[in-house]
């Protein structure tokens, strides 16, 4: 009587490994989203004595970056960082300038008097490397931004570009989505670290911080 | 049946003391260069960094996490601030690309008043860098597994050599200078006989390390 069940049950059963062998398909077929998250600590240094205005491009807010399968030519891992790149930025600025202010367009400046410069942040190149591809121990991220200085009427202040590196190391069991994410937060903590020691070394800011008796 | 027993019973106790002899093959050396007078106060601090500038590897954090918990338990244990909270609390100079790489750049550093003051706020008296690997080599395998019916086994062998090498440099933060640097080289072999089932019998050759680095170290900042 039990075995007459038990057979019963049998199509059931092979329909739903059938379901779970199909899924494990697709799924291996599929691209892997990683978002990058990370929170960053407030810089150590002092303010300088000016007001900024911030305005964040749509492609920094919503950058993402496609890894694409060497083999099969097809996309691999998406890594969406954008999210990170703002809480990022939005740690770093208001501990580096006495005031933020955030903006909606560049534009929007001219109608605040109180702002003294504009700031605008841009990702410009984004490369990743696994390990099973540069046989490395390590997991490695690199950035490349372009960032801008203007004055509010949006007349040049000084560009200029600013690489970001960050590695993480390939740790047994430790999974791609992992290893991405902890070399994206160093390359992260490295541009925010370049950036902030270096914001008033880059040599036309120093001339506009210093003709306008801003440094600290 | 008595004489079946014991010769049974002969033959799994030679078997087990051949696995406990392979397993135990690890070998550590260490080596220590003091370059100064040390000393801790119980309300002092020490922190233990890891070097992440090579660009082939980064000393891992675990293993800088294994030392911490070495030096700051045991007889006379010395309080460690831990890593990352360090890392955090003074960003941003202590990042790969910004830290100081030599005592003169931890000079320069502290001439800069708000890192000054977040260090003594830390009470740190000791900064230790630590930087290295562990490498494995001279991989060999032959296991081989099979599944049916009827059940399923592996039968073969596998080996493979672990090579750690750690070196602690110790900065005087009184001083502002080197006081010392300990080096640890361990190096065993690991076996995986399987006959049905593999048994690992792994050479712990990092937490050998690891023990014996952060002994070391804690009786060099003890100062005995």
């Amino acid at each position: 009587m039990q075995e007459t069940k038990l057979q019963q049950h049998i199509p059931g059963i092979i329909k739903a490994a059938s379901c779970f062998a199909l899924v494990l398909l697709l799924s291996a077929c599929a691209a892997s989203t990683i978002n990058i998250s990370g929170s960053y600590p407030s810089p150590l240094v002092r303010k300088i004595p000016i007001t900024v205005g911030v305005y964040y491009p749509e492609e920094l807010r919503n950058f993402s970056f496609i890894e694409i399968d060497d083999y099969t030519g097809k996309d691999q891992y998406i890594i969406n960082s954008g999210e990170s790149q703002i809480e990022l930025f939005n740690t770093v600025l208001p501990a580096l300038f006495e005031n933020v202010v955030m903006l909606e367009a560049p534009e929007a400046a001219l109608s605040d008097s109180s702002i003294d410069a504009v700031f605008v942040p841009a990702i410009e190149e984004f490369q990743l490397g696994l390990p099973q591809k540069t046989k490395l121990k390590v997991y490695e991220i690199w950035m490349k931004y372009n960032m801008r200085l203007s004055n509010p009427d949006g007349e040049y202040i000084a560009d200029w570009v600013m690489t970001a590196y960050g590695k993480a190391p390939n740790e047994n069991f430790q999974s791609v989505d992992s290893g991405v994410k902890d070399a994206a937060v160093v390359a992260m903590r490295d541009l925010a670290a370049s950036f902030t020691l270096g914001f008033s070394g880059i040599p036309e800011v120093n001339d506009w911080l210093r003709d306008n008796n801003h440094l600290p | 049946m008595k004489r079946f027993l014991h010769g049974s019973i002969f033959k799994a106790v030679a078997i087990f003391g051949l696995l406990m002899s392979l397993c135990a093959c690890t070998t550590t050396e260490i080596d220590e260069f003091r370059q100064g007078e040390t000393g801790i106060a119980d309300h002092e601090s020490i922190v233990i960094l890891g070097r992440r500038q090579n660009n082939n590897y980064e000393t891992e954090g675990s293993f800088v996490q294994c030392v911490a918990n070495v030096v700051s338990s045991g007889s006379r244990p010395i309080n460690v601030v831990g890593e990352q909270e360090f890392l955090d609390a003074m960003f941003p100079f202590f990042e790969p690309r910004t830290a100081p790489m030599r005592t003169v750049h931890l000079r320069e550093l502290m001439d800069i008043d708000v890192a000054k003051s977040k260090m003594d706020e830390y009470g740190i008296e000791y900064i230790v860098w630590l930087d290295g690997i562990t490498q494995r080599s001279e991989q060999a395998s032959s296991i081989s597994c099979t599944i049916g019916p009827g059940g399923g086994g592996c039968f073969g062998f596998g080996t493979w050599q672990d090579d750690s090498n750690f070196e602690a440099e110790i900065w005087d933060m009184d001083t502002l200078e080197t006081a010392g640097s300990i080096s640890t080289d361990a190096n065993g072999q690991s076996y995986m006989p399987a006959l049905v089932v593999p048994i690992p019998l792994i050479a712990r050759v990092e937490a050998n390390a690891c023990s014996g680095l952060g002994d070391q170290l804690k009786q060099f900042i003890n100062g005995s």
